[in-house]
């Protein structure tokens, strides 16, 4: 045995075994109050519906992990914030790693298979990295403590937007004292496993295989220095680290037995959630199966287990909270409040023993833990919290469910009743006779197909504004010219076409979806073609992500792929480049719900273009406020609309020109915004298509069809 | 305890639409059928009138017509209202709003409920005159454009009040049964979702006969009616015009006009 394979981990050293007996027993106590914990949260998840999951364990595993290793969902937005979590997640697990794996070998290789690896260089190497993951785990704290306590940062408030000042649940200052607890929990456990190894190196500095390989843990060794330097001796160091020994592990014990009961079960269930996270949680929502006579959410207990799951891998980061549009315009409504909001009420109603009655599961209200009807409504199923929630919190579809029960029991805004019963007489949200749809195509001077009469290579899809907005008909009439001019074989439903349901869909009203999905499927289906366009990212959506699930699988795109392939194949040409100073407006149902950030920024930059980005692009796009049916239900007097809020950041950009939307609501919204806010004159809304007109300058009918 | 609501279903007229062939109506091609507004609202006051009540309520309506007013009768359904009726004979075609009232009211006499209630009119053709006729019919006390009701169930009496002319408002008593025709505003009518319409098509629509309402064909139809609809037609729009240019064109122009209309009277 050479000398460095004696050096192992001084472990119960000098205990008597009482004492050993005495830990084993509290150690295993810990666990049994975790276990139990596990169990009644397990309990709670399977209180809520069910769920079978579509794919499989193995990809849903890995994405899991890959998340989890890579902070790439911590890291966005908030780079600080990720690289801290990052010491702290890496420091905790090589910790906790080499905890584990000491218990592994005194517990189980060493006693039942005399096997034993805890000693030599490998235990040197490990204690060097132990070291360094202290380091780590310290400074990631410390950091987290600043950013609490010093740096005042807006999503960290707790106070409820949809609270006022002197509700039981305003700013909940619970949550920060848990938050503070858990910080200064780790940050002793570190501290004080630094201080226990260099009183252990004080204590036996005469023995050679540990004094001599005291710098394998420099942390511990330069403590261990100051200690000597200030007149501790071997049997001082013998003492402080018998007592710290018990502090540090029966406070490393009691976080273990609290996991499942405070805020750090997020490293299970924000874990668990990634799992289980459904890609097209917002743009697919979930369909209430035929012989489900409740529609919508109404007890804790109609979410499902998922769902349930969800609230509590909640981290209260308020990434969502400072994304949502509502909220930045004063709504009552934060989307972390509803996940907290539901999670206070299950963890009230479903952690005890017997479920309550009924009566007491109902979410809907304003007492703690449920949720008001205003806050349900003031969302915008924009997605924004779904996109940037870096746990997978689904907040949308838990919305929409809830405004299902609403909207069954009536509880909306009248004009919203108005504009449902409207779209179910007529087939679309402007009350127009369903004939009138097509009504816009005949001032052209070439006629549109009706795909319901003849074969077409492009069906477009039209939608209700871009073929009842007077502005948007203009807008169509523009596209159906540069189609026709390219010599695209195109035509549209006419009055085979309904309003596509997209924004019914998100209201809640999921008997109508279902009807105008039924319908617009099986006019689709009746006409012939090779595939689907659609200048409106709201129909786009739908069709593309929801009609699968009506039988309806049609290969469709948004206009922007089509013109970017059009110019590529030269069949439309950039005559009259413009020199224009733009900013890009991302459509949610484009942008983050499906992804569609590129194609319409190379159209730009082919017309010659000079794009500036807004600070809030992209995923981060900030909604126009007409999503979720919001465009049908008009925003409080007095208070500042999103569009409003969104103009103003784009008034910022020096020498702005143009604001550029490709999608018809977006067009309605924001030229109304421009007026508003009193920036007419200064820069124009334009809708993409208008802009390639200007590029591509009008052909002649006779040229086009020579 | 029995509430009848009595309903229509309207027509509503699309954007372009043609008069029929034989000239009295237009061509039910380009008609948008819905429940009649003001039906909503008696609903509405029928439902709520039930869920306030301790005792049990029932909310049945009664509609005259084809088999196509029983997409309306299933919103009713899915409102509230515990049973639909309707009533529907080849004869019952042509009657005007009084033979219509006949059949309510007979309808009535069957029901025999604690309260009839209808609309102040329809919004198609407006002659605020069927539930009132109903209530003459039967012999019961009646009311008006009623704007608020205060009514317990099997109370001898219900307290109503009216808006008049100048801001007025007029309180009542009356005797029940008694028949009320509600005026719009009078509550938020509910919303009924798809889901519980396509519920509700479970919930049973009762088709009555004119002999189940102890009629005969006389009674209905244009023999039952004491009026008729003559002609249905679009008058020609006025023949104003902008005269344009500068004075002297103008007055030219004028001058020209008036020779034209001289010219036609001589």
């Amino acid at each position: 045995v050479s000398r460095t394979d004696a050096v192992t981990r001084i472990l119960f050293e000098a205990f008597s075994a009482t004492e050993v007996r005495l830990f084993y027993l509290l150690g295993y106590a810990a666990i049994a109050v975790f276990c139990y914990g596990v169990y009644v949260q397990i309990r709670k998840y399977r209180r809520g519906a069910q769920l079978r999951l579509e794919d499989g364990l193995g990809r849903r595993l890995g994405a899991m992990v890959s998340s989890v290793l890579s902070h790439r969902t911590i890291d966005r937005r908030d780079r600080a914030a990720g690289g801290a979590h990052r010491l702290i997640f890496y420091g905790f697990m090589l910790l906790f790693a080499g905890t584990a794996t000491i218990t592994l070998e005194y517990d189980i290789l060493e006693p039942l298979f005399g096997i034993r690896f805890w000693h030599g260089e490998f235990y040197l190497v490990f204690s060097l990295i132990l070291d360094i993951a202290g380091v780590a785990l310290i400074a990631g704290l410390v950091f987290m403590m600043y950013r609490r306590g010093w740096m005042h940062l807006p999503k960290l408030d707790y106070a409820r937007p949809d609270r006022v000042p002197g509700d039981p649940d305003f700013n909940r200052p619970q949550y920060r004292r848990e938050d503070w607890a858990f910080l200064w929990l780790l940050l002793i456990i570190a501290c004080t496993g630094y201080v226990l190894e260099a009183a252990r190196l004080v204590w036996l500095q005469e023995r050679a295989d540990v004094w001599d390989t005291r710098w394998w843990s420099p942390v511990g060794a330069l403590l261990a220095e100051g200690m000597r330097a200030g007149g501790l001796g071997e049997q001082g160091g013998g003492l402080l680290r018998h007592g710290l020994w018990w502090f540090h592990g029966l406070i490393a014990l009691l976080l273990i037995a609290l996991i499942p009961f405070t805020k750090v079960k997020h490293i299970f269930t924000a874990a668990a959630s990634l799992m289980v996270r459904d890609p097209l949680a917002a743009q697919r929502l979930p369909r209430v199966p035929d012989s489900q006579e409740q529609v919508g959410a109404a007890k804790i207990t109609d979410f499902n287990w998922k769902q349930l799951l969800n609230l509590d891998a909640c981290t209260k980061c308020g990434r969502c909270h400072e994304a949502c549009p509502a909220r930045a315009v004063g709504a009552p409504l934060s989307p972390r409040d509803v996940i907290l909001s539901l999670r206070e009420f299950a963890r009230s109603t479903l952690e005890s023993g017997v479920v309550p009655d009924a009566a007491e599961l109902d979410i809907h209200g304003k007492k703690p833990g449920q949720v008001a009807m205003e806050t349900l409504w003031s969302c915008r199923t924009c997605m924004a919290c779904v996109e940037i929630c870096p746990v997978a919190v689904e907040h949308v579809p838990i919305i929409v469910q809830m405004r299902r029960k609403l909207v069954e029991d009536g509880a909306m805004d009248p004009l919203l009743t108005k504009t449902l019963q409207t779209i179910h007489k007529t087939g679309n949200s402007f009350g127009e006779s369903k004939r009138k749809r097509g009504v816009w195509s005949k001032t052209l001077p070439f006629p549109v197909k009706d795909a319901r009469k003849e074969p077409v290579d492009v069906l477009w899809f039209v939608g209700d504004y871009a073929s009842f907005d007077p502005r948007n008909q203009k807008v169509s009439q523009i596209f159906a010219s540069l189609l026709h001019e390219a010599g695209v074989d195109f035509g549209i439903l006419y009055d085979g076409e309904s309003n596509a349901g997209n924004d019914v869909r998100r209201v809640g009203e999921e008997g109508l979806y279902e009807v105008l999905a039924a319908a617009n499927v099986s006019a689709l289906k009746s006409a012939s073609f090779k595939s689907v366009v659609t200048t409106d990212p709201h129909s786009f959506n739908t069709i593309r992500n929801e009609y699968p699930d009506f039988g309806g699988r049609f290969e469709i795109e948004h206009y922007t792929t089509l013109a970017k392939r059009l110019f590529a194949e030269g069949r439309l040409q950039v005559t009259r480049p413009l020199k224009y100073r733009v900013t890009f407006h991302d459509p949610c149902h484009l942008g983050r719900f499906n992804k569609g950030y590129d194609a319409p920024r190379e159209l730009l930059a082919l017309l010659g273009c000079e794009l500036v980005e807004m600070g809030r692009c992209k995923s981060n796009s900030f909604c126009c406020g007409a999503g979720g049916g919001r465009i049908w239900v008009p925003d409080p007097v007095g208070a500042e609309k999103p569009a409003q809020n969104r103009m103003k950041e784009a008034a910022a950009i020096p020498g702005l020109e143009v604001y550029v939307v490709s999608c018809p609501k977006d067009l309605t919204m924001f030229e109304d915004a421009l007026k508003t806010t009193g920036n007419e004159g200064k820069f124009v809304v334009k809708e993409l298509i208008e802009l390639i007109r200007e590029a591509v300058p009008a052909r002649r009918t006779e040229e086009v069809t020579a | 305890m029995k509430i009848l609501v009595a309903v229509k279903q309207v027509a509503a007229l699309d954007e372009d639409f043609e008069i029929r062939d034989d000239g009295r109506d237009v061509d039910p091609d380009f008609f948008i059928r819905d429940l009649n507004e003001w039906d909503d609202f008696s609903l509405e006051e029928a439902v709520r009138i039930k869920e306030a009540a301790a005792e049990p309520v029932e909310v049945a309506v009664v509609s005259v017509g084809t088999d196509e007013v029983d997409e309306s009768l299933r919103k009713c359904l899915a409102k509230g209202a515990d049973r639909a009726i309707r009533i529907w004979d080849a004869a019952i075609e042509g009657s005007d709003s009084i033979a219509i009232a006949r059949v309510l009211a007979a309808a009535a006499k069957r029901e025999a409920p604690d309260m009839l209630f209808a609309g102040v009119q329809s919004s198609d053709q407006s002659f605020a005159s069927t539930g009132i006729a109903a209530a003459a019919l039967l012999g019961w006390p009646h009311a008006a454009v009623v704007s608020n009701l205060t009514y317990t169930p099997g109370a001898k009496s219900a307290v109503f009040r009216r808006e008049l002319e100048g801001g007025l408002l007029q309180e009542v008593e009356i005797q029940c049964p008694a028949v009320l025709t509600i005026q719009l505003g009078i509550n938020t009518p509910r919303y009924a979702s798809l889901r519980s319409i396509k519920q509700a098509a479970s919930k049973p629509i009762e088709v009555l006969s004119l002999a189940d309402v102890a009629l005969s064909e006389a009674d209905v139809g244009e023999t039952g009616s004491s009026s008729r609809v003559r002609r249905m037609y679009v008058p020609d729009k006025g023949r104003a015009q902008l005269i344009e240019g500068d004075a002297a064109q103008q007055a030219a122009r004028l001058a020209e006009i008036i020779r034209e209309f001289k010219g036609a009277r001589a």
